[in-house]
């Protein structure tokens, strides 16, 4: 059966396949093979793609005079963001319900890819953009990989971070090519390189400009057609071999072990199940260390923690597309008002960004301290090479900092991140506008809690301002609450959102009420901790049970870190809008009082380590004196439904009263603002699984013993009896 | 008495911001003479409403350029924002090469090759390298192309330790190579000719450090100061550091000259300061302005540029002084502030006696007399060099901005600022309050 057609083939023009895939070959015998139509913007592995792959490989297994094999992606050499493939349908990894099924999807993928290697052609992979998970081992069965060094081309095994591993045998196929202890640092990680990092790996044979992949790839596959051989001669050596095809292996397994095992690893099975199969492939013969992939896949795919990881990531994909909105403007100029931690930080990051940015405040220490730390964190990504030196001199250069705003008519972000006062904050306002803000700039203010529209009022053009509330320490944390104010518009709420998803946070549109959302169902979170602690448990214990459930720190070590005064502060403010259900815990003020602030002043309820008791033990002895009632010590389930249970109830009002627009915002924005374990798919999915009816049936019972703060939401009560 | 002129080739000065001037080696050595002027043109640029596509061309003085940064000012103008299409030259004329860039501008806008300009100066004399001797460079080319491993020995063993010997840039820069005299030989030069004594120049000096002390009392600097933050971010810089406000004669008398041990009166006390510092002024033309809706500082009436012998370089002003009052259209009298730079104490009594002296204008420069008797009070009236130091290139634009300054804050009309330079020039240009 000859399937490429004479005339197709000299002029060179893509021959269609049944479903799309184009093939070219060339009259010197060699075949490209695209994984996707000139019109696709992004390659994922389905079936019709599969079928499509394999029709395409029976054509090249049975002509004759193909010498070789290119495979690349849709565009090359076209202009426009590259791409090779960016891995299986994620859709459809969510879709697969029982593991037989996914076992049989990944024996089936791999048994296709690895007819790349059966080829009696050298192969060659030229990789531009995206080469991800099931695109990466696409490459891995190819003889020989060349790669661009533009910044979209990114290569790895992501895998791991959606609860699943490798499954087209990547877990086999890359340790082999690399060895044990690097294969096991990307695919446990699930890191992704760079083609520099790729070349220096050894993941990718070569690095090549762009407009030269294609002839670099064909010259690789002459070179290796001329000697008449498949592929280049490769073999491990030095430390590589001996940990990889020696007993020594041991050690590699037992490094990384060590390493899953601290943090939150172990709530994650998948890692494991990544591990033990690396090992396979050292240790079992070829074909069934493939098998035990597949079985671990079908096994991993249909865990809970794998479709929690799932639903997180369709979650984030969907902020992502909050700034894509056609109304949403790309900012140039930003004037950040105030030098404060929260506002150099938030300069630095827009310089870093891209944007030309002024940061103003009187204080010229503080500006001196901004620009520091920019060059500080510059100077690290310089030294490991993450950036070059005349980069960070960009960087460092479009952060100007002084003590006057100067001129504001090409500025069109105007942000302030001063003190939390309304009157203050309307007054800057005010000014930016007096000194001639352009009438399309957005004025935006970084409060955590005061209102977005009391600011907007009585401004002209109340519009363009909104809410931009980045989270502590702002280079660090990932969510961002883009605040709504009654009079906002949507361009700006849209330009906001695009200006979080440029600088790499995931936007959340959130209205203008007390607490927004974060902060709101943080509160009674934090206020019940403490309760729990002057009641008489033991702070360890209050923690020990949050990090069992997954958080990545217990309550009191974050109430360390946030500091008392702001706490008592942000529980003022949600006291007032929410007084029957957020009265602050007297520890607060007590704690404030005491001048004991947490972290920021050498310790607070833990010792500065965050590990030791701290000097603010003293001052909940003496509240729990002051009580007189004899000490209890909760019980776990108690502390866990003292502390989420209410969580969840304000998670579904905040739903309810509209502050943001679904459920899905809730759950992405509790996993980044707060850490809410990212395996349970977002707190409403973690408390249909603990079951609604078993919470309202809890929150009941503590508002009985406990008071009117644990009452259950109208919402709620519905959710829980539908 | 001035007649009826065309104006409207005239500069007009909008704006002009400085970082500070500080002691060479000290507060701002890390910073590259590019790191300070992209500086000050951002700070500039920010402050002033207008926006940078306005700008038609960047121009920027700089004596001592790195080798890293060799056209500073385009290195300068990419990094302070300005867009890539945006030209920018550096411009030497030793001493002048910060006025040299005013100079330029005008031309250029005359020209008719761009109305808005960017122009200044930067010297980071901290920055000045030692060179590689002419030794060690051909024992590096021989290594070089040594490919035997007989030739390579042969080379390396060609090494001898004298090699090392670095030449000093800062000295040979200051060395006049046509008459092989310092700069402050020159000076001593000067002195002996118009007899001034060690007492004078002393004199002088400390009236630098007293007036430059009571402008920084008095915050007159403000409005041509911008804080500077240091690459190496050991804190704001507000302030220019060489500026001694408890500087006494007895300090001064004590100093031993440096250039003629045995016979010389010039001293570091009354010499300028080697300090780091850039500065940055837009200017164009009054029609422009307007159209661009910004108000001028002043207006430069007349430049001139002259040469001397590089013997007496010192009074270079003296030479090219009449020149820019004549395309000014006014007299010596009619000006209200001189700023004459601070190279050396000696230089400027030099210049103020020559200003003076029949015999020299008729000789020298063929005038019928006299230039004119210049009030010392006009003089340099918030300090000069000696007290602010000279960072070579950012010198002629400073004069100019601070002469600006000097003029609206004191509500005068006419000022002139002028300079010496090395190799035997003077430049000056004058400037009428908008």
């Amino acid at each position: 059966m000859n399937g490429i057609e004479q005339d197709r083939a000299q002029t060179a023009a893509p021959a269609t396949a049944p479903i799309g895939l184009p093939v070219e070959i060339g009259d010197d015998g060699i075949v490209t093979l695209r994984l996707g139509r000139s019109d696709e913007r992004v390659v994922t592995i389905t079936p019709e793609r599969m079928s499509d792959l394999a029709a395409a490989l029976d054509r090249i297994a049975s002509d004759t005079r193909v010498r070789g094999v290119i495979v690349t992606g849709p565009n090359l050499p076209a202009e426009g963001p590259g791409m090779f493939c960016a891995g299986a349908d994620i859709q459809l990894i969510d879709s697969i319900a029982d593991a037989a099924a996914g076992e049989a999807a990944a024996t089936r993928g791999r048994t296709l890819l690895a007819r790349l290697q059966q080829l009696r052609v050298p192969v060659v992979a030229a990789i531009d953009g995206p080469c991800l998970g099931g695109g990466c081992e696409l490459a891995l069965f190819c003889d020989v990989r060349l790669a661009t060094d533009e910044p979209g081309t990114q290569i790895g095994l992501p895998e791991v971070k959606l609860g699943i591993l490798p499954g087209f045998g990547g877990t086999q196929t890359l340790p082999r090519l690399l060895g044990l202890p690097k294969a096991l640092d990307l695919i446990l990680t699930g890191r992704l390189l760079r083609g520099k990092q790729a070349l220096r790996t050894g993941l990718v044979d070569r690095l090549v400009p762009r407009t030269k992949l294609l002839a670099a790839a064909r010259a690789e596959v002459e070179k290796l057609a001329a000697k008449d051989r498949k592929r280049p001669a490769r073999r491990l050596r030095g430390l590589a071999f001996w940990l990889s095809k020696t007993p020594l292996r041991w050690f590699a397994a037992r490094a990384a072990t060590q390493q899953l095992q601290r943090g939150p690893g172990r709530f994650y099975p998948a890692p494991h199940a990544a591990l033990q199969s690396c090992l396979n492939a050292f240790t079992m013969p070829v074909e069934q260390g493939f098998a035990a992939e597949a079985r671990q896949l079908g096994r991993l795919v249909v865990t809970p923690i794998s479709k929690g990881l799932l639903r997180l990531f369709f979650l984030t994909e969907r902020s992502k597309r909050l700034g894509k909105h056609d109304a949403a403007r790309d900012l140039q100029r930003a004037l950040v008002v105030g030098g404060g931690v929260m506002g150099a930080g938030i300069a630095c990051e827009l310089a870093q960004r891209g944007l030309a940015v002024r940061l103003c405040d009187l204080d010229l220490q503080a500006l001196v301290r901004g620009k520091a730390r920019l060059g500080k964190e510059l100077d690290k990504r310089v030294r490991r090479k993450r950036l070059t030196a005349p980069e960070a001199m960009a960087i460092q250069d479009r952060l100007q900092a002084s003590t006057e705003w100067g001129h504001l008519r090409d500025t069109d972000l105007w942000l302030e991140a001063v003190v939390e006062d309304l009157q203050v904050k309307r007054k800057l306002m005010g000014l930016a506008i007096e000194r001639g803000l352009p009438e399309h700039a957005v004025l935006a203010t970084n409060t955590s809690s005061l209102s977005v529209t009391a600011m907007a009022e009585g401004l002209p053009h109340p519009e363009r301002v909104v809410g931009i509330h980045f989270f502590n320490p702002p280079e660090k944390m990932p969510l961002v609450e883009v605040i709504r104010g009654a009079t906002t518009d949507d361009a700006t709420v849209a330009t906001a959102c695009r200006l979080a998803v440029r600088m790499g946070k995931f936007p959340v549109v959130v209205g203008d009420a007390p607490g927004f959302l974060v902060n709101r169902c943080l509160a009674p979170y934090l206020n019940e901790a403490a309760r729990l602690v002057l009641e008489g448990t033991a702070p360890e214990a209050v923690d020990k049970a949050m990090l069992d459930l997954g958080m990545p720190m217990g309550p009191c070590r974050l109430l360390d870190e946030v500091g008392f005064d702001v706490a008592t502060k942000v529980s003022e403010v949600l006291q007032n809008g929410f007084p029957e259900r957020m009265q602050p815990c007297e520890l607060f003020a007590a704690m404030a009082g005491a001048g004991l602030l947490g972290q920021k002043t050498g310790g607070g309820i833990y010792g500065k380590d965050g590990k030791r008791p701290g000097p603010g033990r003293k001052v909940i002895a003496e509240l729990r004196a002051a009580h007189g009632t004899p000490g209890r010590e909760a019980s776990r389930s108690e502390i866990v439904q003292r502390l989420i249970y209410p969580m969840v109830d304000e998670a579904y009002r905040c739903v309810d009263e509209g502050i943001v627009a679904h459920e899905d915002d809730v759950d992405l924005g509790l996993v980044m603002g707060i850490g809410f374990p990212p395996f349970t798919g977002g707190i409403t999915r973690y408390a249909r699984r603990e079951g609604l009816s078993t919470i309202v049936h809890a929150l009941d019972e503590l508002a009985r013993l406990h008071g009117p703060r644990f009452e259950v939401s109208d919402g709620m009560r519905r959710r829980a009896t539908s | 008495m001035s007649k009826k002129t065309d104006r409207s080739g005239d500069l007009a000065i909008i704006a002009g911001l400085r970082t500070p001037f500080c002691k060479a080696g000290g507060a701002m050595q890390r910073a590259s003479a590019g790191d300070l002027a992209s500086f000050a043109i951002r700070e500039l640029l920010d402050r002033v409403d207008i926006d940078r596509r306005a700008v038609d061309e960047v121009i920027l003085g700089c004596a001592g350029a790195d080798a890293r940064e060799a056209n500073v000012a385009r290195v300068a103008a990419l990094r302070a924002g300005l867009p890539e299409h945006t030209p920018a030259m550096t411009v030497m004329r030793n001493c002048a090469s910060g006025m040299e860039a005013i100079l330029a501008a005008q031309t250029k806008m005359r020209a008719g090759e761009g109305e808005v300009f960017v122009v200044g100066g930067a010297e980071s004399m901290s920055n000045f390298p030692l060179l590689m001797g002419p030794a060690l460079v051909k024992f590096f080319t021989r290594l070089g192309k040594a490919r035997s491993l007989g030739q390579r020995v042969r080379a390396l063993t060609s090494f001898r330790f004298g090699a090392l010997r670095p030449r000093v840039a800062i000295v040979e820069g200051l060395t006049d190579p046509t008459t092989g005299l310092m700069m402050g030989e020159t000076a001593e030069l000067v002195a002996r000719r118009f007899g001034i004594e060690r007492a004078q120049m002393d004199q002088f000096a400390l009236r630098s450090h007293e007036r430059a002390a009571a402008a920084q009392q008095a915050e007159m600097f403000v409005d041509e100061l911008t804080a500077f933050l240091p690459p190496d971010h050991r804190g704001a810089i507000t302030a220019d550091d060489g500026v001694r406000s408890n500087q006494t004669l007895e300090a001064l008398a004590k100093l031993k000259p440096v250039f003629d041990r045995h016979n010389g009166d010039v001293t570091v006390g009354n010499s300028c300061q080697i300090t780091d510092g850039a500065v940055a002024l837009l200017c164009t033309t009054a029609k422009k302005a307007k159209a661009l809706g910004l108000s001028p500082l002043a207006y430069v009436r007349g430049t001139s540029t002259a040469g001397l012998s590089p013997r007496v370089m010192g009074l270079g002003p003296v030479h090219a002084t009449p020149g820019a009052l004549q395309r000014a259209g006014i007299g010596f009298d009619d000006l209200d502030l001189v700023e004459i730079n601070e190279a050396f104490a000696a230089q400027v009594l030099g210049c103020v006696r020559a200003f003076a002296d029949d015999g020299y204008c008729r000789q020298q420069l063929g005038l019928s007399g006299a230039i004119g008797e210049l009030d010392p009070h006009k003089l340099n009236v918030d300090g000069g060099a000696i007290a602010l130091g000279h960072p070579i290139a950012a010198t002629g634009a400073r004069l100019v901005l601070t002469l600006a300054r000097a003029l609206r804050q004191r509500d005068q009309r006419y000022g002139l600022a002028t300079l010496c330079i090395g190799g035997g020039q003077g430049q000056a240009i004058v400037l009428e309050a908008a």
